[in-house]
Formats: structure tokens, C-alpha cells, sequence
């Protein structure tokens, strides 16, 4: 689609926005903060501090990541059309001459560049200091896992443009957004286990592996897994054989889908919903 | 010209459009009134593409609008819905700035616009302090963002004070004599409305019940007009002449005779109560208001 110049505007409106509340600052400082304190302090319940190995810390940032960002994105974006019907405003953007799609597009766009940059500063400005400590050698999976951080941040904003369309209510909007969380981050996985836990190990390992992908949360972790290679125990569930065709480009598809998919939903949910 | 032709709309179960037909002329004032609930913002809606009808067609110029040329015509439409508390860290120049972007108008003449509707000094201060009436007139003035032909104003003075609604009609006959724009605005503060609209269009339950001047409709609804006869104390001779003659509803308060007269019985009545000019200091004549046209409709 052609960035027009209404998308331009609302994306302006929402970056705007976002930088001006502190939120870009806030997150990238919190990102910062936690990202040293687990890089150096990451060990120390084996007695060592300092900063270990890059896999070692991107195994311990994952877990991080996994919990923060997807609450993140999903509350940045899931109250995002019920404000604009509190504020009456969404009124004069469907009264205008502009589509849905550059309505969605350029909020999405605004918020998906302001979860972008703190997350890139959260992560990033701790990178120089891994860089420098741990040097250039694997720092690659750290660029790596910034990247993988970044998808798993919009695709989640893109998860709760849905919420945004679905909810009109704040506290249904809420509701359902912690509830995606708790299922994407924890439930999902504990689901597995039960699975395995009840079939005692006997679930065929294609099947076990396709149902990891579903998740978009497990899909990040197989992808950080797959940079750092032998340190994969960190990783928890999915250190399990995974099938070959488990490549990091057919995640990454995989992700693209997860970022589209719900966009799309959305997209068809806000002409069913507010252009009746 | 705009013509609403035949539109239905349900919602569900509920009928909130039943077969109104409309035409909007160009240039005109076209005040649309109801008790909540009557249709009016689901008209408008239909109007704006916000709103697609069960049945019937929006036709402007005589061509029924399409999807594609609905984004045209939006264009030409400035629309200031009833309540909008806007983006309190914004300030109303940023605010201005991104519906100029949304709406594809110029920035070049936010300054202009913000001088017409009296936010110049408040340009540079964040939404979030300003007064009702200031977020009003900063809703006014998104609406006239895109330069618009057609201005579609919902309950456009609700919730402000009587100066503040004196103030909305003077910038909104300050704009109207710079261009002649055709505007629809819906109030339920008959009075206030009255003397500023050309036509008025009274809605019941999702109906037209009825369109046309003030003048054509309390004609047509053979509404009496009012008298007031200025008396020194009350005099039952006088009440006894006006009742001969059919008038009605004849009562005293503090010093005025008041009565309901037919039009047509007006010349025999004056002449009649003319011959007991000894009586009375004053008479004066009123029409019907709106308020009396819609009630005298529901």
C-alpha cells in the first residue's frame, strides 16, 4: 500500500503522542535498566557476577522479553479505536476522505515506530556494553535477538489492533488483553506440558513442533534458540529436536504471518463493526 | 443539491430510517430537529458514508453516490459531530495539523482558521486546558479544514452557555458570508435555531414528518397566532369582544391580555377591539415559534 499523507498524519499523531507522554522513554530506560541488571547479574545465583557469555544473556534476555514485550504492545495498541470513540474523534476520521486501511495502517505504523525505538534503545544501549565486555565475535546473535525482540513487539501490537476493534468498553479492553497475555506467555506453553505430561512423551515430535509455532511467543524462542545454537537448555520447552524445516526464515514467514494476519482481521472487523 | 431518496436503515430489529426523502438545496440552512433518538445523527451518518442504508440512495447533484465517489464528495463535507474532547496533549495547532493531514487540506491556512473561530492566542496551548466552549469552536474548526462546501453540524452549541452559543451562530454567519455554504445542523434548542435556519425538517421515530419554512408549516398546520393587548387592569369587555370574534385561549397576566387568533379572523379582530382603544396602551402580534410547529407536528 502507498504511504499517503493521511497515514503520514495519524502515524505522526500517534509517535507524537507517545514521545510526548515519556511512554518511548520509559520503556527504552526500563528495557536499559533490566537488560544490565540480568546481563551482569544473571549468574549470580551460581556465584558468579559480571558478564558472562552472549548466549548466556540472551538466554536470560528472552525470558525477559517474552513476559514484557507482548503486555506491552498489547496494551499500546489495544485501547486505541475505544479512545478515539470516547474523544468523538473517530467520528471525524470515518467522515473524512480517507479508507480504513490508512486509518489502521498509519495507527499501527505511528505505534509499531514508537515500540521500535524504545525497544531498540532498551536493548540497544545495553548491547554497546556487551560489545565492548564481551566483544564482536557473537555479538551478531545480539543484533539478532534485538531483531527477533522487535518482530515479537509488533506482532503483538498487531494482536491487539484486534482487541482495539473487537472491545468498545476500557475495562473488557483490559480484560481480554491480560487474558491474550497469561495465554500466550504461560498458559500456551503450560498447555504443551500438560500434553506431554498426559500422553507421557508419546506426541509425535513434527506434531509437538508445529503446535510451538502457533505460538508466536515459542516462535521467538526457537528463533533466539536458533542464533545461540548450544545454549539452548536455557531455553526451556523448546529444547526439544526440532524438525529441519524449522529454519529461521520460515519463522521469520511465519512471524510476517502473525504481524499480517491480525492487521487484516481487524481491518475487516472495523468496516463490520463501525461502517455498518 | 443533496436528496435523500426512500432511506431505510435497521439496525437489527430496530427501524432507525424509515423511507425519508430529502432535498437539501444548495446554499441553504437546513435545521433538522427531534427528540432523541428520532434519526437525526443516523441521517447524518448516512450522509457522511459512516452509515450504509438498508435501502434507498444518497444522490447529490442528481448522481447517487457511490463507494468510489463517496471519498470525492467527502471532500467537499466539513462534519463537527456532537461531542469531541479531542487529544488533551495536543496543542489546538497540532490538532488542526493532523486533520489538515487526515482530510488532505492545506496547513497553510490553520492560521486563518484559527483566527476565525477566536483560538488564535490558544493555538500554541495544550487541548487539555481548555474550556468546553474553546473545544467547540476547536471542533468548528476542523470541520472547515478542507475549505467544505456542505457543513453538517450535530447539536453544535450542546453544552455551551448562551454566550458561548451566541458566539458559535456569529462565527458560523461570519464564515457563511465569506462563502456560501450549504449547511445541516441539528439541534433540539428549537428556539435557538429558529431565526437561523431556512428550512427545518422535524423527525419523529425515524420519519420525516415534516420539511419546509417555518412559515409553510405552521400555514400548513393552521397554527393561530398569539395577541397581546397591553391593559391598565383587566377588562372583561374587551375578553367578551375577542371571544365573540373566535378568539381562543383569552387569559390575563401582569397587565397583558393575551389570546390565540386565527390568521384569517386577524383584520376583523384588530378592527373589532380597535373600537375600545380607550381600553388598551399596546398590542403587538406573534407567529408561531418552531416550538410550537414541532409540538403542534408531534
Amino acid at each position: 500500500m502507498v504511504f499517503t499523507d493521511a497515514m503520514k498524519a495519524i502515524a505522526k499523531k500517534e509517535l507524537s503522542d507517545k514521545l510526548k507522554s515519556r511512554w518511548v522513554l520509559v520503556i527504552a530506560a526500563g528495557f536499559a535498566v533490566f537488560t544490565i541488571v540480568i546481563s551482569y547479574f544473571g549468574g549470580a545465583t551460581s556465584g558468579v557476577t559480571g558478564f558472562r557469555s552472549m548466549e548466556a544473556t540472551i538466554a536470560s534476555l528472552t525470558s525477559l522479553v517474552t513476559y514484557f514485550i507482548p503486555i506491552l504492545a498489547l496494551t499500546l495498541g489495544g485501547g486505541i479505536i475505544a479512545d478515539e470513540r470516547d474523544k468523538g474523534t473517530l467520528d471525524i476520521y470515518l467522515a473524512s476522505p480517507i479508507t480504513v486501511a490508512e486509518l489502521i495502517s498509519g495507527k499501527f505504523l505511528g505505534l509499531a515506530i514508537a515500540l521500535t525505538i524504545s525497544t531498540l534503545s532498551g536493548l540497544g544501549i545495553p548491547g554497546v556494553l556487551l560489545l565492548i565486555n564481551l566483544g564482536m565475535e557473537s555479538f551478531l546473535s545480539y543484533l539478532l535477538f534485538i531483531l527477533n525482540s522487535l518482530i515479537l513487539g509488533v506482532i503483538f501490537l498487531s494482536v491487539s489492533f484486534v482487541i482495539s476493534v473487537l472491545f468498545i468498553e476500557r475495562a473488557r479492553v483490559i480484560a481480554f488483553t491480560v487474558f491474550l497475555w497469561l495465554f500466550f506467555a504461560i498458559l500456551y506453553d503450560l498447555g504443551l506440558i500438560g500434553l506431554l505430561v498426559v500422553t507421557k512423551g508419546a506426541v509425535n515430535n513434527d506434531i509437538f513442533s508445529a503446535l510451538l509455532i502457533l505460538n508466536p511467543v515459542d516462535v521467538y524462542r526457537i528463533l533466539n534458540f536458533l542464533s545461540i545454537g548450544e545454549l539452548k537448555v536455557f531455553l526451556g520447552l523448546v529444547s526439544v529436536e526440532l524438525p529441519g524445516y524449522m529454519r529461521a526464515s520460515i519463522l521469520w514467514g511465519i512471524s510476517a504471518l502473525w504481524i499480517v494476519l491480525p492487521l487484516t482481521a481487524s481491518y475487516r472487523l472495523f468496516k463490520r463493526r463501525y461502517l455498518v | 443539491m443533496i436528496e435523500f431518496k426512500g432511506i431505510s436503515k435497521d439496525f437489527g430489529d430496530v427501524r432507525a430510517l424509515e423511507e425519508v426523502s430529502l432535498k437539501i438545496h444548495e446554499g441553504e440552512i437546513l435545521g433538522l430537529v427531534g427528540p432523541n433518538g428520532s434519526g437525526k445523527s443516523t441521517l447524518f451518518k448516512t450522509m457522511l458514508g459512516i452509515i450504509r442504508p438498508s435501502g434507498g440512495s444518497v444522490l447529490v447533484n442528481s448522481e447517487e453516490l457511490t463507494e468510489k465517489k463517496w471519498k470525492d464528495f467527502k471532500k467537499k463535507i466539513g462534519y463537527m459531530p456532537e461531542r469531541v474532547s479531542f487529544y488533551d496533549n495536543l496543542t489546538g495547532e497540532e490538532t488542526l495539523q493532523l486533520f489538515a493531514g487526515v482530510k488532505g487540506g492545506s496547513l497553510s491556512v490553520i492560521p486563518e482558521i484559527l483566527k476565525k473561530v477566536g483560538l488564535e492566542s490558544a493555538s500554541g496551548r495544550k487541548v487539555g486546558g481548555y474550556s468546553k466552549g474553546m473545544r467547540q469552536r476547536l471542533n468548528f474548526a476542523q470541520a472547515l479544514l478542507s475549505d467544505p462546501d456542505i457543513l453538517v453540524l450535530d447539536e453544535p452549541t450542546s453544552g455551551l452557555d448562551p454566550v458561548g452559543t451566541k458566539e458559535f451562530y456569529n462565527i458560523l454567519a461570519d464564515v457563511r458570508m465569506r462563502k456560501k455554504l450549504t449547511v445541516i445542523l441539528s439541534s433540539h434548542i428549537l428556539a435557538e435555531i429558529e431565526d437561523r435556519i431556512d428550512r427545518v425538517a422535524i423527525m419523529k421515530l425515524g420519519k420525516l414528518t415534516a420539511v419546509g419554512s417555518l412559515e409553510e408549516l405552521y400555514r400548513g398546520l393552521n397554527l393561530p397566532l398569539k395577541i397581546y393587548i397591553t391593559v391598565k387592569d383587566r377588562n372583561a369587555r374587551l375578553e367578551d369582544v375577542l371571544s365573540s370574534e373566535g378568539a381562543k385561549d383569552i387569559g390575563y397576566k401582569d397587565g397583558y391580555l393575551t389570546a390565540s387568533i386565527q390568521k384569517e379572523d386577524k383584520i376583523k379582530i384588530l378592527g373589532a377591539i380597535m373600537q375600545m382603544k380607550e381600553s388598551f396602551t399596546d398590542i403587538s402580534l406573534r407567529e408561531p415559534n418552531l416550538e410550537e410547529v414541532f409540538f403542534g407536528i408531534h
